[in-house]
């Protein structure tokens, strides 16, 4: 027999630990299918349902009623080819923004889709339009109705431009931009693509590896305590930080795993969007890669520190979850704060504050911005908290009261 | 000559208010099945969670054989707790393993071992299968095989027994008797005075955090002047049982108050009844 070494001991709970996760399939699903799935989904199929919903709606003959004493012809050209299928009556004296009941009662029974009342005060055609904006279909048809009337009114404006002599070009555009707006961008189309990434990348990774890791931590710790398994573990001849340091790597590892295919799933998506030409690979050095590698891990040491020592402090799994759950709110506030921060001279401090800092950061590196002192602050400040949190968490780990009942 | 493995000294335990172990002696010889006897909430759990290390006592200490603390010992010391602790998505082996793993010792031995054991228990067939739909016998056994893969010389039983069925309480007996022959040393907690007068070599009587008796059955029936085990137990054991406390969780005065507040009364007539009485 020979006595085990720390190292080995803390990889034999770390890897017990992840073959109980794994047999789970359920957790697989939740916890590594999804983030696989979600950028792809995201940037991919989404907008391709979006398409085909668009296509369909464009293919949609809808039901229109015009009220008007005007005479149709001075319209009707340019409502031929719009799938509007068009009822005429006449207008009544009365006000163009009334409806009456029964126009409602067709509105919302679906019967007519919109209705276009349309009258004639001088040289001025004045209209209104009645559509339900709880029906698809109704909206569509406003839609159709008020580019088949902006396009009337240009025709009409062009018209009287010419009737008074002038130069329709001269009056409607007299200040004109020389060049295209996009060309005129000094950024490459790479910087552009990391700053589009660093508004929404640094909030779903600091999200997701928050609620990654809570389920495993519940898992490992106070759920142990649940089925009677930590008092058999803390019997053995492997001290408390031990065991914590292997569920931490357990817990780490899947939430790096998580993380990692997240990632993938987003440089899928995106590697998919620049095949479309539709958006460009961020343009990144291998310093910056590095650097935003390091911020991850450093806020997934403190993030799965706290996790694991508020879920081992829990006296059930029911309480743990409801403590870890609305936590991820903690870090979701100051996610969506520092989305709006401007980073242009930015001040120091920001980088010091924490869960803040390491996002300010994310988004500092996918615009490529390498700032020493910044990167300086926001290295030392997360490794203290880091620090500290698993400071707190090998304290709960060796409260005695983790195995509670007295007999 | 007697040969002592386990000294335990004026140990007293304390959680908050509540002491659950009064100075407590205690000396375990080497090759002795000693049966911790006593009530719920007597204190038997606490005193072999402190022989196992998972406590630390609040006062005394517990040292063993050439002054070793329990930390170090730990290697030489094999536990069953009352639930077992087994892992549902492990297989039996696979629980065995880790445990063995984490004591040091090969997979090898940890086999040879665990396979000479199996047998006689009926679980050869069983290691390769996981824990989740295993019976409360089964779980026991496959908990005293991790307890025994790496060949304590100490072995912590809580309740072995308990919520077992008549065959399989009777072969985890004949295993114990078995490694006593072996030279095992056995500390067993249980409520059974019939279970502990038939196995064990000794009988450590507990009662609301004390020991009230410690010694052969002969012993306790002379010192007690009974004829049975169990008039003796009465007789020591005569002041009211406390109850199984769980540690008592800090309530804040919110807490209380919103707990109270969802707090249902007792129905009047229950209540008259009962003043009536």
């Amino acid at each position: 027999m020979k006595v085990s070494k720390t190292g080995q001991r803390i990889r034999t709970i770390a890897k017990k630990e992840l073959i109980e996760f794994a047999r789970d399939w359920r957790t697989i699903l939740a916890i590594l299918v999804i983030p696989l799935l979600l950028f792809p989904v995201l940037f991919i199929l989404f907008p391709v349902l979006l398409e085909s919903e668009a296509e369909e709606r464009d293919l949609m003959e809808l039901n229109i009623e015009i009220k008007t004493n005007l005479d149709s012809s001075e319209f009707e050209t340019y409502f031929e080819n719009s799938k509007l299928n068009i009822m005429y009556s006449s207008l009544q004296d009365e006000n163009l923004s009334f409806i009456s009941e029964g126009e409602t009662d067709e509105l919302r029974s679906l019967t007519i889709d919109a209705i276009l009342k349309l009258e004639k005060s001088n040289s001025t055609f004045i209209y209104s339009l009645f559509y339900l904006s709880t029906s698809e279909q109704s909206l569509e048809s406003r839609s159709r109705i008020l580019l088949i009337l902006e396009e009337w009114e240009k025709v009409e404006v062009e018209t009287r431009i010419e009737g008074a002599g002038l130069d329709i070009e001269e009056t409607l555009d007299p200040i004109r931009y020389d060049g295209q707006y996009l060309a005129n961008d000094v950024a490459t189309k790479g910087e552009q693509s990391g700053m589009i990434l660093s508004l929404f990348i640094p909030l779903v990774l600091s999200v997701w590896t928050f609620t990654s890791a809570i389920q495993p931590s519940i898992d490992m710790t106070v759920a142990e305590k649940e089925r009677g398994t930590l008092e058999a573990l803390l019997g053995l001849p492997c001290s408390r930080r031990e065991l914590l340091l292997g569920k931490w790597l357990a817990v780490g590892t899947i939430t790096a795993i998580g993380v990692a295919l997240q990632i993938a799933g987003l440089l899928f998506a995106i590697t998919y969007l620049a095949s479309t030409n539709l958006f460009s690979l961020p343009s990144l050095s291998a310093l910056s890669l590095f650097l935003l590698f390091i911020a991850v891990l450093l806020f997934a040491i403190m993030v799965v520190a706290i996790e694991l020592a508020i879920a081992i402090r829990s006296h059930s799994v029911k309480e743990a979850g409801s403590i870890l759950g609305p936590a991820v709110l903690f870090i979701l506030f100051p996610a969506l704060f520092s989305q709006v921060i401007n980073l242009d001279n930015i001040e120091s401090f920001w980088f010091a504050i924490p869960v803040v800092n390491v996002l300010l950061a994310l988004r500092e590196l996918l615009m490529d911005r390498v700032v020493f002192d910044h990167i300086f602050i926001w290295i030392s400040t997360s490794l203290i908290y880091a620090a500290a949190a698993a400071i707190y968490a090998s304290r709960q780990f060796k409260r005695e009261d983790l195995v509670t009942s007295i007999s | 000559m007697v040969e002592i493995l386990l000294t335990v000294r004026n140990v007293s335990k304390q959680f908050g208010d509540l002491r659950v172990l009064n100075s407590v002696d205690l000396d375990i010889q080497k090759g002795e099945i000693i049966g911790l006897v006593g009530s719920n909430g007597a204190g038997k759990t606490t005193l072999l969670r402190l022989l196992s290390g998972v406590y630390l006592p609040s006062e005394g200490e517990i040292r063993f054989e050439n002054g070793e603390s329990i930390e170090k010992a730990r290697q030489r010391i094999g536990v069953v707790p009352e639930s077992t602790g087994l892992y549902s998505r492990l297989t039996a082996w696979e629980n065995i393993r880790y445990h063995s793993r984490l004591y040091g010792v090969s997979d090898e031995f940890a086999w040879r071992r665990t396979s000479q054991l199996a047998s006689p228990l009926g679980m050869t067939d069983s290691l390769a299968r996981h824990t989740k739909g295993f019976s409360r016998g089964m779980r026991q056994k496959t908990a005293l095989l991790r307890a025994l893969a790496h060949s304590p010389h100490l072995l912590l039983l809580d309740e072995p027994t308990a919520g077992l069925d008549i065959t399989s309480a009777r072969t985890l007996k004949k295993l114990i008797l078995k490694l006593k022959e072996e030279g095992g040393t056995v500390v067993y907690s249980t409520h059974q005075l019939a279970e502990a007068e038939q196995i064990c070599t000794r009988i450590v009587i507990i009662h609301n955090g004390d020991i009230r008796g410690n010694g052969t059955v002969k012993d306790i029936l002379e010192a007690t002047q009974q004829t049975t085990l169990e008039g003796a137990y009465v007789h020591l054991t005569k002041d009211d049982a406390r109850p199984r406390f769980e540690a008592e969780e800090k309530s804040t005065k919110i807490s209380s108050w919103w707990r109270q507040l969802f707090t249902g009364k007792l129905p009047p007539t229950v209540r008259g009844v009962d003043e009536s009485e």
